[in-house]
């Protein structure tokens, strides 16, 4: 438990760290204070894409070794991913109304891959909450979270074909269109969420160990079932 | 050998409980027809309107109804037949590809009515040439959609809510099917190529049959 | 692990195996072999886990504790995959798609199996079922679709046969096919496991034990 107080320290600090760059950092000219939600939006996605993908890598590994802990890393992660997912376009929702007018935009394909992702990983959530098997949930959510990292690059892939009328990505391998003080601002806050991921981790699967372990204790087959006494019970 | 002569058993004796119990062509077809009257009626009568939507309307449908052709109970085995299948000596890759075969078949089927019940409803402006690349096109999405039903329905077997819990896996990552389905009949419409579309259903279909083949005995063994 | 190596003649081996299936411990300590030739009864009350025993030996659930061997494939590993095609199972539910005909029930398991159809006519006969081979299964009495299974494992001819309550509920002609499919895999060096409630169905067993709170003890 230390560990995870330790974590959480950390990523409260690293927070705190975060919000004084957020708030500190220029504006930019035509957004105004709206584009402060960069410092909030980017990470949460980050953080998205990085808890899914560590879904993916701990449903292989359980599909390989069978060990509880992959499956535990699988679901915490997307749990996280979820969260984060929903925080992660709510924001760009809430930025996209105020700068553009309008809070969907259906020409971004990473908005609407980010969507489906959201759907796709709800739908792992119900898979597993639908299971009450332990071993059989483990499987059957590997197996989805496998095909889920199949899948998504190519739902990526068909919306971008669909219609990439986008701006372009904000951090280009050519430079940057950022003034450096808010790309140094996001990049701390990108940090700031990957520890904060990292701690709710640390928590979930502990939490994980705790719920396993205070299962039920099994009862055995044939137990809870005696010979009929018919006649000692009067009235009946 | 084997593996052909077992995935041609399970898609022959799919079709012939097909024949017998209707489950595509009496529930799924009828059901699919009955939303393509409620668009317009929504929408109002606007004539212009309801033949643009036309094709759009059909993918929409194709795609989300095809799904429960996937998931139709023949194709859902009760625990005793998945017992009996695996001391058989069945391998469940056969067992998917002779699924996706039968399933593939049925959904095309199912997709050529809705496209001719969406053409006598909503009069379509379709452009020359259009036939073709549309059942190019509907052939590749009745294979992936039935490879990905067929998935989510192994992944969910005897599961209380199977079927909303299946369509709820189904539907976010059909997306690529619906988007290239209808974007082929689009780029004939705009005289584009239609390589780029039908690359992407090729990509999806082969993306999705690996995946099921490698992945069918650990979710064979997690269904019991 | 070091674990004892099982004699070579036994044809299904349980060492101190447990199997749990949700929260309920169903087996916890299974000590057990079969050799060819032999035929076991296991006994027990209802709930007790005699149709868990027999799955688990059919390689059908793997064990969580112990371990096992069945035609010399160890149980909750990929080796069952191959054997399985060896153990013929009868559940207390017939296993029959309804809306296939008995005959058709019977060519799709054959073919499955990669066995040859043209034996199923006979087989069908063997078994009194010539007569209803066209009618559909879910039109067919318990009885027929018990027959449809015995005609099935007459053709497949199982090394390790297992009945569970395979008896219950049958008339004296289906009985009687039932006692022969099980002389025919003892006769052919097989073995036949029997499980059920009723310890007059053990009349064929030469050893037969009892199963409580998830282990065996011999009663005979």
């Amino acid at each position: 438990m230390t560990r995870v107080r330790v974590l959480f320290a950390m990523a409260g600090a690293a927070v705190a760290v975060g919000l004084w760059f957020a708030f500190t950092a220029p504006t930019d000219a035509l957004q105004g204070e709206f584009s402060r939600i960069i410092n909030i939006h980017v990470p949460s996605l980050w953080v998205a894409f990085l808890a899914f993908g560590v879904t993916a890598l701990g449903s292989i590994l359980w599909l390989i070794r069978k060990k509880p802990r992959w499956d535990r890393l699988a679901s915490a992660s997307a749990e996280i991913g979820v969260l984060f997912t929903a925080i992660g376009l709510f924001t760009g929702m809430v930025w996209g109304q105020a700068v553009w007018g309008r809070a969907w935009d259906w020409g971004d394909a990473r908005l609407a891959t980010t969507a489906v992702m959201f759907f796709v990983y709800l739908g792992y959530l119900a898979l597993r909450r639908a299971t009450p098997d332990q071993p059989a949930r483990a499987q059957r959510s590997a197996v989805l979270g496998t095909i889920a990292f199949v899948q998504v690059p190519l739902v990526y892939f068909s919306v971008n074909l669909f219609r990439t009328l986008h701006q372009t990505q904000s951090i280009r391998p050519d430079g940057s269109t950022m003034p450096p003080e808010m790309l140094i601002a996001m990049l701390i806050n990108v940090l700031t969420f990957t520890l904060l991921y990292v701690a709710l981790m640390a928590a979930r699967t502990e939490i994980a160990v705790v719920e396993e372990a205070a299962a039920p204790v099994a009862s055995m087959a044939g137990e809870g079932i005696s010979p009929p006494r018919l006649g000692e019970v009067e009235d009946v | 050998m084997s593996f052909w002569s077992q995935t041609m058993e399970i898609a022959r004796v799919d079709m012939s409980l097909e024949r017998r119990t209707g489950d595509v062509t009496r529930i799924v077809v009828p059901f699919a027809v009955i939303a393509l009257l409620v668009f317009p009626l929504a929408l109002g009568v606007d004539l212009s309107g309801i033949s643009r939507i036309g094709p759009a309307v059909f993918w929409a449908l194709g795609v989300l109804f095809g799904m429960q052709v996937a998931l139709r109970q023949t194709a859902s085995d009760s625990p005793e037949r998945r017992d009996l299948y695996a001391l058989l000596g069945v391998d469940p890759a056969a067992k998917f590809t002779g699924r996706t075969i039968s399933g593939a078949v049925l959904t095309l089927g199912f997709f050529a009515a809705l496209l001719v019940a969406m053409v006598v409803l909503y009069s379509p402006r379709l452009p020359e040439g259009w036939l073709a690349p549309t059942l190019l096109s509907a052939m590749l999405v009745a294979i992936g959609l039935t490879e990905l039903g067929t998935l989510a329905g192994e992944v969910t077997a005897g599961l209380r809510s199977r079927t909303s819990l299946a369509s709820l896996i189904v539907a976010p990552l059909a997306i690529p099917l619906i988007i290239g389905g209808s974007q082929t009949l689009e780029s004939v419409a705009r005289e584009a190529t239609i390589l780029p579309w039908i690359l992407l259903l090729l990509a999806t279909d082969l993306a999705l049959a690996v995946a099921g083949v490698g992945l069918a005995r650990p979710l064979e063994e997690a269904s019991r | 692990m070091a674990h004892e190596t099982p004699p070579v003649a036994a044809l299904a081996t349980l060492n101190r195996t447990g199997v749990t299936l949700g929260n309920t411990r169903v087996l916890s300590d299974i000590t057990f072999s079969v050799a060819p030739g032999e035929v076991v009864g296991v006994v027990g009350a209802n709930g007790s886990g005699k149709t868990t025993l027999l799955r688990l030996i059919a390689s059908l659930i793997a064990p969580d504790r112990g371990d096992g061997t069945v035609l010399g494939a160890r149980l909750g590993t990929s080796e069952v995959f191959t054997i399985r095609r060896r153990i013929g199972l009868i559940s207390h539910i017939p296993t029959t798609i309804p809306e296939l005909t008995l005959e058709e029930n019977l060519l799709h398991a054959v073919r499955l199996a990669g066995h040859e159809t043209a034996k199923v006519a006979d087989s069908l006969r063997a078994v009194g079922l010539e007569g209803s081979s066209d009618r559909k299964a879910s039109d067919s009495s318990f009885g027929m679709k018990r027959r449809t299974e015995v005609a099935r494992l007459l053709i497949t001819k199982p090394s390790i046969l297992l009945l569970d309550e395979a008896i219950s509920g049958l008339d004296s002609d289906a009985h009687a096919l039932i006692d022969a499919l099980v002389d025919r895999t003892v006769g052919s060096g097989g073995a036949v496991i029997v499980v059920s409630h009723d310890p007059l169905q053990m009349e064929k067993a030469s050893t037969v034990f009892g199963l409580a709170v998830g282990a065996l003890t011999e009663m005979t």
